[in-house]
């Protein structure tokens, strides 16, 4: 049974929020991840995992100020919640301990290959 | 900065805005519209539209569109089951106010309802048959100075139609009315005794089966009635007197005559209730010759026409070449007789094609003796429908907006705590659905209850169609529909309330729409004035037809129907009957001043004027010497016919408009002639003899043997002891045949059913909008009671009278009433004057009709009214003061 669950663009997503610390919105959190993973990212596909994000209480939201450039719109801030923080802290190690698992011959495949 | 500022495609932006999560469009349209501007600074303007565009496509996802799931259904889940249950309270709460709205609402329904059967059942006539665009039936048109339709026929136009017209793909001939032995019979099985009578014969063509599409049960539906004295039974009569077997090939005698037996050449399923044709009994016109001569003359018109045309025939081309039938026979029959209407047929006289759907419900001006409905009716009763539903609305809207200021408390607080208007909309709608609903069921209930009287005031067998599919489906339809009509007024007045002025408390307590309330109320009234005054005027006809001077004493005759199978003994009878105590007169004789009994239509002239003078079309009637005694008849000139006077073969008794009609000053002892000629021997006074639509035409009398009906004049007080001697004194003649009788005065007010009728329904829906609007007017008052509660008291402590408190308060819905009046008035006159026009003699409208109607109204409303305003005015004020 899985104990927390978290997808892969969904932990990329609270990674990103973590790193932008206090300036996580959507815009920017677009942008970070498309510059630093140099891949592109829809407006939708994030929204939608932030709202996913949110719901299952890993992220936690604030109002933001409005620029000129949104039109008045106000930004949302994104942060990672305890429970978020726990939900990547359990990936992580969940991740870490089958690295670990994996052999040691496993790897000179390669070096043989 | 300004300039940098760009505006993204704006469709695409009102998308995103209408599909997104309330809760999260502002923050993702915020991101939206900052990529946009950077992407602006970056590219073209049309490329970041693009990015724009995609992006919103892209966010078209679920977890992004606002979720029906999640936000909507559950939060009105349960603001449904507040609504519902608010209004179950409201209605709990005045219990009085709830039961008029949804009284009025389900007496309304139910009327609708049972009109809207009425109508479908009118409109449901002859639509049975397979070819039914190609069937026809003929008619002539003779149109002088008036216009008249008639559809009997002469005997050969069949087979003229047939050989002359290639459209017509087949013909045949009907006669539908009492000749011969079309109308009604003594029947019995070849090898029984017993006479049994049968009504509804009619002699038919083997192709009318065919045309008509008559499906039979037993026997060839091509060979039915192609040989000579053959007949078809219906299947009813079939198994009446032969039960349990197929009768085809087995023989029947009729009015106990051996010489008058008929085969049974096939079986046919009863007909629909919704054909125009009734027939229990279909004689052959095969091989049938009533007269020497009768199948190819063109003297006499006895025989109604259907065809059926061939597939793509244009009916109205048909129908001028058809003309050439009469220039060529008819005219031709005229001027081999040296008749003078020749020339007149030429121009007056045409032939006409009815299509069969149409023979039900639009044939009221075409003489044709077949029982229809009228399409005006139709029209009529489904204004009397559209009109009380509006008036069951009406009251709905009224009571709604009365009782607002109670409900203004309650919708200021909703919107205080957050509803918009659109939910105060849908809760009221809610709560007009649930009265809608109640009110319908329960309309069902009146329906299903009333449904048996209606059928028979209204002469129809209508039954509720609980197993039809469509029947549920359209009930909530309408429901949902009546629901949604009768309470969009009361929601939007309701939801418009403004919260700060509620909860302050000076909302004008619902008098603010006063005006709308008093035209509701004034059209209430308009409608239910116009239905009384409606029915005065039915039962004014009504009473005047039943009750004028008609000419002949209908009272107390007895007709002994049935008595052609006395045959010789018909004189001993006679004589036997007339030693009977209180039988004062006995006449024998077909021909009576009632419709379905014998007629008989001639052309006459005076002496030796046949080719010189048009002839006068009267009925003649073959009566005996007691006849105008009977009938109690009054002679206005010359004598009766003498008992045993030879001479008198050749006398003729003839009425008042028959003198006026030939042109004769001193008829007694003038001749005039059909084919024979006869010696005027005295004038009857005119007398109706068929139904008051029409004038009283030329009749003559002549002396004739034999018939099939006995009048017996009686005057007593014991009606009952003289039927048992009758019936005694029958039983010894003709212990085989039970005796039938019937009344003159009531065959004579069956003439007139359908006045009766119309004044019943009339009557009734009268009494029902009357009803729906006193309901209405009842709440009203007692709402304006309540609300003038404070001011009738301090008027009471002041020294008001009773008296000045019920006039403060009645007036002004009694003006109303009398403007109802004055509106309607006019109305009703101009429609009932249209009415009355059916009537050749009719009844006046004269002012005590609207008087009385007038002040029945104000009558009933100030009736209404009082009770409520009586009860206010003996209201002891102190107590109600008291709480202030």
């Amino acid at each position: 049974m899985k104990k927390f669950q978290l997808g892969e663009f969904e932990e990329i997503v609270m990674l990103t929020v973590g790193i932008l610390y206090n300036e996580a919105y959507g815009v920017s959190i677009k942008i970070e991840i498309e510059t630093r993973l140099s891949r592109s990212v829809s407006v939708g596909a994030l929204q939608t995992a932030l709202k996913r994000l949110e719901d299952k209480g890993y992220l936690k939201s604030r109002e933001g100020e409005a620029t000129e450039d949104r039109a008045g719109r106000p930004k949302k801030y994104y942060q990672i919640t305890a429970l978020g923080k726990k939900a990547m802290e359990y990936t992580r190690s969940t991740r870490n301990e089958m690295w670990d698992a994996i052999p040691k011959v496993a790897w000179n495949v390669k070096v043989a290959g | 900065m300004k300039d940098t500022r760009y505006t993204p495609p704006t469709l695409f932006l009102r998308f995103f805005r209408w599909f997104c999560d309330p809760a999260l469009r502002v923050f993702i349209e915020g991101d939206l519209i900052e990529l946009y501007q950077r992407r602006c600074r970056t590219f073209r303007k049309t490329k970041a539209d693009i990015y724009f565009a995609i992006d919103v496509l892209l966010l078209f996802r679920p977890g992004i569109i606002r979720s029906a799931d999640r936000f909507d259904t559950i939060n009105h889940y349960t603001m449904y089951r507040n609504y519902l249950k608010i209004a179950w309270r409201s209605m709990t709460r005045q219990k009085m106010y709830a039961l008029i709205k949804v009284g009025g609402f389900a007496l309304g329904l139910a009327t609708c309802i049972i009109i809207f059967l009425f109508i479908r059942h009118e409109l449901s006539y002859d639509k049975q048959y397979k070819d039914s665009a190609q069937i026809y039936r003929l008619y002539n048109e003779y149109k002088e100075s008036s216009d008249e339709k008639w559809t009997a026929f002469p005997p050969s136009i069949t087979h003229i139609l047939k050989t002359e017209y290639p459209e017509v793909e087949q013909a045949g001939r009907l006669i539908p009315y009492k000749w011969f032995n079309a109308g009604s019979n003594l029947f019995r099985r070849d090898d029984q005794k017993e006479n049994t009578y049968e009504e509804g014969f009619a002699y038919a063509d083997q192709e009318l089966l065919e045309i008509l599409e008559i499906p039979l049960v037993y026997g060839n539906p091509l060979h039915a009635l192609d040989k000579p004295n053959t007949i078809v039974l219906s299947k009813s009569k079939a198994d009446k007197y032969f039960p349990n077997e197929n009768p085809v090939g087995r023989n029947i005698v009729l009015n106990d005559d051996p010489a008058k037996t008929f085969m049974v050449g096939g079986v046919m399923k009863d007909f629909a209730v919704t054909s125009h044709l009734q027939y229990d009994f279909f004689i052959t016109l095969t091989g049938v010759e009533f007269w020497p001569g009768e199948q190819t003359s063109w003297c006499c018109w006895n025989y109604n026409p259907y065809v059926k045309l061939r597939p793509g025939t244009d009916p109205a081309q048909l129908e001028k070449k058809m003309l050439a039938i009469k220039d060529k026979y008819y005219v031709g029959y005229l001027n081999e007789t040296k008749s003078q209407s020749a020339e007149d047929v030429k121009k007056y006289h045409s032939f006409h094609l009815q299509p069969v759907s149409d023979i039900y419900l639009h044939s009221s001006d075409i003489m044709d003796e077949i029982k229809h409905g009228d399409i005006r009716y139709v029209w009529l009763f489904g204004g009397i429908a559209i009109f009380i539903l509006l008036l069951a609305c009406i009251n709905f809207i009224n009571l709604s907006t009365a009782k607002s200021a109670n409900r203004a408390k309650e919708v200021g607080l909703r919107k205080v705590v957050g509803s918009v208007r659109g939910h105060l909309i849908r809760q009221f709608l809610t709560e007009s659905m649930v009265y809608s609903f109640v009110s319908f069921a329960l309309g069902i209930v009146i329906v299903w209850v009333s449904l048996p009287y209606f059928n028979v005031i209204a002469g129809r067998s209508l039954s509720i169609p609980w197993l039809s599919w469509w029947f549920y489906p359209v009930l909530l339809g309408s429901a949902f529909m009546i629901g949604l009509l009768a309470g969009a007024y009361p929601s939007f007045y309701l939801s418009a309330f403004k919260p700060i002025q509620v909860l302050k408390g000076n909302i004008s307590r619902g008098s603010k729409n006063a005006t709308l309330r008093n035209v509701m109320v004034v059209f209430q009234f308009t409608t239910s004035i116009i239905l009384i005054i409606g029915t005065f005027v039915i039962y004014r006809q009504m009473n005047y037809i039943l009750n004028t001077k008609i000419g002949f004493d209908k009272e107390q005759v007895i007709e002994i129907q049935g008595a052609n199978t006395l045959n010789k003994k018909q004189a001993t009878f006679k004589n036997e009957l007339l030693k009977l105590r209180d039988v004062e007169h006995v006449t024998i004789s077909n021909y009576l001043p009632v419709t379905g009994t014998n007629r008989d239509q001639n052309g006459f002239w005076r002496e030796g004027k046949s080719t010189e003078e048009k002839s006068v079309g009267a009925q003649k009637w073959y009566v005996d010497e007691d006849y105008i005694s009977t009938l109690g008849m009054k002679l206005a000139e010359g004598r009766n016919f003498l008992p045993n006077v030879a001479s008198d073969s050749q006398a003729i008794i003839i009425n008042q408009a028959m003198a006026k009609a030939i042109g004769l000053k001193n008829p007694v002892g003038e001749r005039i002639m059909t084919w024979e000629t006869f010696t005027v021997v005295g004038v009857v006074e005119d007398f109706h003899f068929e139904s008051m639509k029409g004038k009283i035409g030329p009749l003559a009398m002549v002396l004739g043997d034999g018939g099939d009906v006995i009048s017996i004049k009686v005057k007593t007080e014991d009606m009952q002891r003289v039927l048992q001697s009758i019936t005694g004194l029958w039983n010894t003649f003709m212990p085989f045949q039970p005796i039938r009788y019937t009344f003159l005065d009531e065959s004579y007010a069956r003439m007139y059913d359908d006045v009766q009728r119309m004044g019943q329904l009339f009557a009734s829906f009268a009494v029902l909008a009357i009803i729906v609007a006193c309901l209405g007017l009842f709440a009203l008052s007692a709402f304006m009671v309540e609300q003038r509660n404070k001011e009738i008291s301090i008027r009471l402590v002041l020294g008001a009278s009773v008296n000045n408190i019920v006039r403060l308060l009645t007036q002004n819905f009694v003006l109303l009433v009398v403007l109802s009046f004055v509106i309607a008035t006019p109305v009703a006159w101009y429609l009932m004057q249209t009415w009355l026009e059916d009537y050749a003699y009719k009844t006046s409208i004269t002012w005590d009709i609207f008087i009385l109607s007038g002040v029945a109204a104000i009558a009933i409303a100030l009736l209404t009214i009082s009770y409520q305003s009586i009860r206010a005015a003996l209201a002891n004020p102190a107590t109600r003061l008291r709480s202030e």
